[in-house]
């Protein structure tokens, strides 16, 4: 019972903050939309058992890739008068797109409906023992059975890393980075001087 | 199966903060509609005495650094992530799953020690 509520609660959530992403003006606004809908999805996938992925939905999705998108909207000049000027241009390519995503969706209930994909030879694969948890049977899997596809990831990581680096770092004149070795060889002697000027003098530095 | 019982106390502090904040939200707008203290007009609804007109468009362009920082964030955050289920999963996977988490932190240390080198953490 307060498992369907709570669905019915997160479902309807999640397509009304949808729809707002897309419906909004200020494209601020839908981020923070986008946000709400993936907080929702976190409460879906909770109830359907998938503990860690709705974990991983807060973590990395709004934790991180909300906060990018808002970096990257934030960052783009955008003039909102222009933007809305191109709807009628745009709107033949909004529409492929739309039906490309709508044809995704019937392949993938067709191939859910055609049964599972069997790449590994019968009997290799050992489902995850119900007892253990959700979490420790992912782990089992990806550290055991695909261990390469886990280290694929730790590689395609690191190239994002050092993309983001080589694209958008610029070697800036105006930072002043501290120096650690530099600042422990300083020496008193090197940064005092002791002076003894004559009197009505000034001190020549 | 996971036990959705433990989440109960989770969903019923998510209706009492809704509730709460949509009250404190929406509670002072329809007492002041009732009362008739909602009376704005221009000069009320003017920056005349908390601060004042802005000089410019709030939303202007930033510095491409922050962006820098927020894909490191994200990168170490996927990071952190992978490290939690090769705990729990340890027993399991034994020694291969060892120095396969040891390999992957090893990438992510020669990212590090790149990004270091750079100069790109440092801020000013």
């Amino acid at each position: 019972m307060i498992q369907v509520l709570a669905f019915y609660l997160f479902a309807t959530l999640a397509i009304l903050s949808a729809v707002l992403v897309i419906m909004s003006r200020n494209p601020v606004h839908s981020v923070l939309w986008l946000i709400l809908a993936f907080f929702n999805a976190a409460g879906l996938m909770v109830l359907a058992g998938a503990e860690f992925i709705a974990m991983l939905l807060v973590i990395v999705y709004v934790g991180a890739v909300a906060v990018l998108f808002l970096f990257v909207v934030m960052m783009l000049d955008i003039d909102f008068a222009e933007l809305r000027a191109g709807f009628v241009r745009n709107f033949p390519l909004g529409m492929l797109i739309a039906l490309v995503l709508l044809a995704e969706l019937v392949f993938g209930i067709g191939a859910w409906r055609a049964g599972s994909i069997d790449l590994a030879p019968a009997g290799a694969t050992e489902a995850a023992p119900m007892a253990a948890s959700n979490i420790a049977a992912i782990g089992q899997v990806l550290y055991g059975k695909y261990l390469f596809l886990f280290e694929s990831a730790g590689i395609i990581l690191l190239v994002a890393m050092v993309g983001a680096i080589v694209l958008t770092h610029r070697d800036r004149k105006d930072t002043r980075p501290q120096n650690i070795s530099k600042q422990n060889r300083r020496r008193p002697q090197d940064a005092t001087v002791n002076m003894r000027p004559e009197i009505g003098e000034g001190v020549q530095l | 199966m996971v036990d959705l019982s433990q989440y109960l106390p989770i969903l019923i502090f998510l209706g009492i903060a809704l509730a709460l904040s949509s009250l404190f939200v929406f509670l002072p707008m329809g007492v002041s509609r009732l009362t008739g203290t909602h009376n704005p007009d221009a000069e009320k609804l003017s920056e005349y005495e908390c601060g004042f007109p802005a000089f410019e468009d709030p939303r202007s362009q930033f510095d491409v650094r922050f962006y820098l920082v927020a894909i490191l964030f994200i990168i170490f955050d996927l990071e952190a992530a992978f490290l939690f289920p090769w705990a729990v999963s340890l027993d399991m996977t034994g020694w291969p799953g060892w120095i396969t988490m040891m390999v992957f932190l090893g990438e992510l240390a020669i990212g590090l020690a790149y990004a270091w080198k750079k100069g790109a953490l440092e801020w000013e």
